[in-house]
């Protein structure tokens, strides 16, 4: 387990893309959130969440980990190189196991420093929006506990994110395919549930991975939450390890 | 006849701060083979890219058929090139691929299945083209440079990949096209593959034509029986050698080469007049050991004929 | 040595043009000959039908009367529940609108004139809380800017019948407005005890004129309208109504408006004598919002009366909000994604695998190349848009007319400048996106942009709000769903015109052009490059 931890640490570390990737994950995750935090002017007294909101950028930036991973494997099957680390590394689960590590290690890191910078947006700018102690609303700050669990869930939910994209990836095998649909997955369920009226809304809105993980980054009013912070969390954790779980046994079962 | 089919003309292109081409210069008459050999990285599919109008030169142009290839109508009537076999859509069919082309030159289908059967690639044909073997690709790019029957074929390293067998089917294919009258130019980086092939010969290095010459002119050049003299008096020894009636010809200070006389006879002749030499060696060298020669260094081999020589 | 296998080369004065025909056919065999795409594209039309279907589905209309079950949660439902939308009236030109307020009639039959003078106009808005019905018992005072009060004629007093009015209004001044959509204005000034209106209304046959003034004596022509096959004897009366406020509440609050009139005066032969009061359209089974159903007194010679509702276009998100549109644009969005992924594998597939050299060999003009594949790509996609819309805005409609949902009606030219709409929609993304490829060579970044930026609006949409919300639907890719807009906007209904609510901030075929724009740019810049570049 250890040679192949360090052999695809070997590689995604040599590849100049990931460097890039995960700088790209944090300036978008960052960016959206200081736009966001720009924009948005707050008159009412209630409402209104300054973490989930100093947070918001999570929703673009999250793709980017997401596509670190599908390229991990999909491009060893487009490049046709996952022949030789087949050959190098004939146990297939321990590969996946040591892709999956990397990977999740690597969205972890990113994910800190980009969750860090939204807090810190959101500190820095949420006040001017009329999000101040002033108009009733707490400073952004870890030193609350549910703030320090929306940070926290959120950093989870980035890692838990690019592990499903992993899985599917592993089942899918072809970059393009895989990218379309892990965003298909994570983006149309919400906006599916907008679509539709409950109970059927609701319903989506606790089993799609997007909606459920991202309950986490709720700190007020969270009786409205359609699922508990991480009870969301969980449900995510399940999407991801069901498809590991079965990319893991297809890429046992297929030819390589 | 005799009249050029691709002319390249002084082409330089650099890739960042790598020169690819320095000044590459050279013509490609049609009715024979010729060989484009040089070592990995001397330019050999740069060039064959920019005549293709693929890669655009710094400078320098590339003309076939007296028109840069951009300007050509229909250019797989013209042109039929193999670049890299491996450039497959992997879940279409060989015959697809090949069918796609054929629409693009207002080919009929049938044309399409001709060519399958020229190259032998039967009922593999309708099968999808990721899981050809690389032979199977390999005569699958070569029927797609065939589509158009064209008057010039360009094969970038078409061995590569093949079986033994696979190789003598090539190299009978090249020879009767160049008997039909067309001109081939076949890439490789290994001389010894077009060796038994080749017609001409350019030797590539560093991005510019070390030698533009008939494989006959080149191998007399290299394995003719010379045989190198070191010897402190030159020009007295190759004196010596002349009045004996031989080819002698002073290299440097203290070298000469000697042609149509076996060592031993060199010996006796210096013997008996006396003069000094160091070491008599006869030189066997073969096409392989001058393109090494060549492209190790910066020597440059330009048979006097090269122009006139042509049929 | 012969060259008698040579092709003899064609002279050439323009190969571009020439064969262009030729590089559109090859890129088609391309396209048609991997098995994977043709799934993909087929499998973007079903998704969008399957999931206008499930859309649609999943709108009940309908609601409950009791309170929920006891110990059940806050979104539970309540007891007594039902099925069917309220009843929205249907205009004379077939559009959706409100027609509920009080009115004193006076039949007349033949020409005649009505003249009245309105001394005062007043409101009460509802601020009870949501979940009650509306009562006079929470209000407070407050007049809508579109109360209306004033002189109307109309045949009958169905809903939806032909009408037109001279009224004062709440802050727009005194209006001559008919049939719902028309309406001019006269005098400005809201009415006060010191500055009153006069209104009168003369019919001629047809012809119906508004007249307004400010003192009785010099009268001023506002407008006239022609109220074809307007029968002898029609309803002549006074009528007072106020519409839903948005003020405060993105839900609304009802209001109502009491107007006073004096000198009422009809010139023409009145059918009877007997003016009765009535209210028109605020009954439970009604969809517009009342604030009670009006009353009308005669203190003296004045007549006052009171009124709620709205005579205009019907807006969202007071009628329900469904449209021909509004099960199908999800499913668009997943049809969207399927196709930008094969739009976008169309070109990288063949940098992954240097593919691209072939095609330029076969075809140097590069441009033509390019041009061919987005023209292949374009027709297609909008074949499938095209396509999945035509079978999903009927079955959308269907569907949610079977769930018991109101539809905005819809002319055919509207659902078929959907049904095209969606296939343009489809075919302009595709070759945006199929320029992002050949402008990024990768599969991995062009995809993910094409789908953040083409496909996702709706979910910013839900960060974002107000203005921010409507530009993104006026300058990015967005404004292409500007195409499925159905809701008519009215000037003359204070309502927020949000997409949420079905509002859509640019004309149709304009958003399409925005999205046109997007997709030039993209293709510019491939065509610039791929020039440009080494292939």
């Amino acid at each position: 387990m250890t040679e192949a931890l360090r052999a695809e640490w070997t590689k995604l570390r040599t590849l100049a893309s990931t460097g890039w990737l995960l700088l790209g994950a944090i300036v978008l995750t960052v960016g959206v959130s200081a736009a966001v935090a720009a924009a948005v002017h707050v008159t009412s007294r209630t409402g209104q969440d300054p973490t989930k909101l100093a947070l918001t950028g999570i929703y673009l930036g999250q793709t980017i980990p997401a596509v670190l991973a599908v390229l991990t494997i999909s491009e060893e099957y487009g490049t046709g190189m996952i022949r030789t680390t087949l050959t190098a590394m004939p146990r297939r689960f321990v590969l996946l196991a040591a892709k999956a590590v990397n990977v999740a290690g690597l969205t972890f890191v990113a994910g800190c420093l980009a969750v860090a910078g939204c807090l810190l947006v959101g500190r820095l700018l949420l006040p001017g929006a009329g999000l101040d102690p002033a108009h009733g609303y707490a400073l952004v700050s870890i030193s609350h506990s549910s703030t320090l669990r929306a940070a926290v869930g959120s950093v989870v939910y980035l890692v838990l994110v690019a592990l499903l994209s992993l899985g599917v990836a592993t089942v899918v095998r072809d970059t393009a395919v895989s990218i379309g649909v892990v965003l298909a997955v994570l983006y149309l369920p919400p906006i599916l549930a907008q679509a539709v009226s409950d109970p059927l809304r609701r319903h989506l809105e606790q089993i799609a991975p997007m909606t459920a993980g991202l309950a986490i980054q709720a700190t007020t009013d969270l009786r409205s939450l359609p699922i508990a912070p991480w009870a969301g969390l969980g449900v995510l954790a399940a999407w991801a390890a069901a498809s590991l779980l079965v990319g893991g046994m297809l890429l046992r079962l297929r030819d390589a | 006849m005799s009249e050029p089919i691709i002319e390249v003309t002084d082409l330089h292109k650099r890739f960042g701060s790598a020169v690819a081409l320095d000044g590459m210069t050279f013509t490609v008459a049609p009715g024979r083979v010729t060989g484009f050999v040089g070592p990995n990285g001397a330019g050999k599919s740069t060039t064959i890219r920019v005549i293709l109008g693929l890669d655009a030169p710094d400078e320098g142009t590339a003309l076939v058929c007296g028109q840069p290839y951009q300007h050509l109508q229909r250019p797989l009537n013209q042109v039929g090139a193999l670049v890299d076999a491996a450039a497959l859509q992997p879940s279409r069919t060989g015959r697809n691929h090949l069918l796609w082309m054929a629409r693009s030159q207002d080919m009929p289908t049938s044309r399409v299945d001709e060519v399958i059967e020229l190259v032998g690639l039967g009922s593999a044909a309708r099968r999808k083209a990721g899981g050809y073997s690389l032979g199977m690709r390999q005569r699958l790019g070569i029927a797609a440079a065939l589509l158009g029957d064209p008057p010039v074929i360009i094969m970038d390293e078409p061995f590569n990949g093949m079986d033994p067998e696979g190789i003598i089917w090539m190299r009978r294919l090249l020879h009767s096209m160049a008997v039909e009258g067309r001109a081939i130019l076949v890439s490789s980086h290994l001389m010894s593959e077009l060796q038994d092939m080749a017609d001409h010969v350019l030797v590539i290095g560093r991005g510019k034509v070390l030698a533009d010459a008939s494989v006959d002119e080149l191998i007399a050049h290299a394995s003719g029986d010379q045989v190198l003299v070191r010897t402190s008096a030159a020009s007295e020894a190759a004196g010596a050698l002349q009045r004996a009636g031989n080819a002698a010809r002073v290299i440097d200070g203290n070298t000469i080469s000697v042609s149509g006389l076996e060592a031993q006879h060199i010996v006796e002749v210096l013997s008996q007049a006396q003069i000094p030499f160091s070491e008599v060696t006869a030189q066997r060298a073969s096409l392989e050991d001058v393109y090494l020669q060549l492209t190790s260094g910066e020597a440059e081999f330009r048979a006097s004929s090269d122009r006139k020589a042509q049929s | 040595m012969t060259s008698s296998t040579s092709p003899p080369s064609r002279p050439t004065n323009d190969p571009r043009r020439e064969g262009f025909g030729s590089v559109l056919r090859s890129e088609w065999t391309k396209l048609r000959t991997v098995r994977g795409w043709v799934i993909g594209l087929v499998a973007a039309a079903v998704l969008c039908v399957a999931f206008t279907f499930v859309v649609g589905h999943g709108n009940q209309e309908g609601g409950c009367t009791g309170p929920p079950p006891p110990g059940s949660g806050p979104n539970s439902p309540g007891t007594n529940c039902y099925t069917g939308h309220p009843f929205v009236p249907t205009g004379p030109n077939g559009e959706a609108v409100a027609d509920s307020y009080r009115l004193v009639e006076q039949p007349l039959s033949g020409n005649g004139t009505l003249t009245a003078q309105v001394t005062s106009l007043t409101g009460l808005i509802w601020t009870g809380p949501a979940n009650i019905a509306p009562s006079l018992a929470h209000t407070k005072p407050g007049l809508a800017a579109w109360a209306k009060a004033g002189i109307l004629v109309t045949p009958s007093t169905h809903q939806g019948s032909p009408y037109a009015a001279i009224m004062a209004t709440g802050s727009h001044g005194i209006r001559w407005q008919y049939n719902y959509t028309h309406d001019r204005p006269g005098l400005p000034g809201a009415i006060t005890n010191s500055a009153p209106r006069w209104l009168r209304l003369t019919r001629t046959g047809d012809t119906l004129t508004g007249y307004d003034s400010a003192n009785g004596r010099t009268w001023h022509e506002i407008g006239t309208a022609n109220l074809a096959g307007l029968p002898a004897s029609v309803i002549l009366g006074l009528f007072v109504t106020s519409p839903v406020s948005f003020q405060r509440s993105s839900s609304g609050a009802p209001t109502q408006a009491t107007a006073t009139f004096d000198h009422v005066t009809l010139n023409g032969r009145a059918v009877s004598d007997v003016r009765q009061s009535h209210s028109i359209g605020t009954g439970s089974q009604d969809y517009y919002p009342t604030l009670g159903t009006g009353s009308a007194h005669r203190p003296g010679n004045t007549f006052v009366l009171s009124g709620s509702g709205d005579i205009a276009l019907a807006v969202n998100p007071l009628a329900g909000g469904d449209t021909a549109s509004s099960s199908l644009w999800f499913g668009l969005i997943a049809a969207l994604i399927v196709t930008i992924v094969v739009a976008t594998m169309f070109i990288t597939v063949e940098y992954r695998r240097g593919l691209i050299r072939t095609t330029f060999t076969a075809t140097p003009q590069r441009t033509s190349v390019l041009v061919a594949k987005a023209a292949v790509i374009g027709v297609v996609a909008f074949v499938v848009g095209a396509l999945a819309a035509a079978v999903g805005v009927p079955l959308g409609m269907h569907v949610l007319n079977g769930n018991g949902n109101y539809v905005f009606p819809t002319t055919t030219l509207t659902e078929v400048r959907i049904i095209a709409g969606s296939g343009v929609l489809l075919a302009l993304t595709a070759v945006a996106v199929l320029a992002l490829g050949a402008i990024l060579r990768k599969s991995a970044s062009a995809i993910t942009t094409g789908v953040l930026v083409f496909a996702l609006p709706y979910l910013l949409g839900q960060l974002l709000s107000g203005s921010a919300q409507e530009w993104l639907f006026r300058v990015t890719p967005a404004a292409g769903f500007d195409v499925l807009g159905v809701l008519p906007h009215s000037a003359q209904v204070d309502y927020p015109s949000t997409i949420a609510n079905g509002y859509y901030p640019l004309a149709p075929w304009a958003g399409l052009v925005v999205l046109c724009a997007y997709a030039a740019l993209a293709l510019g810049t491939a065509t610039f490059l791929l020039r440009r570049r080494d292939a």
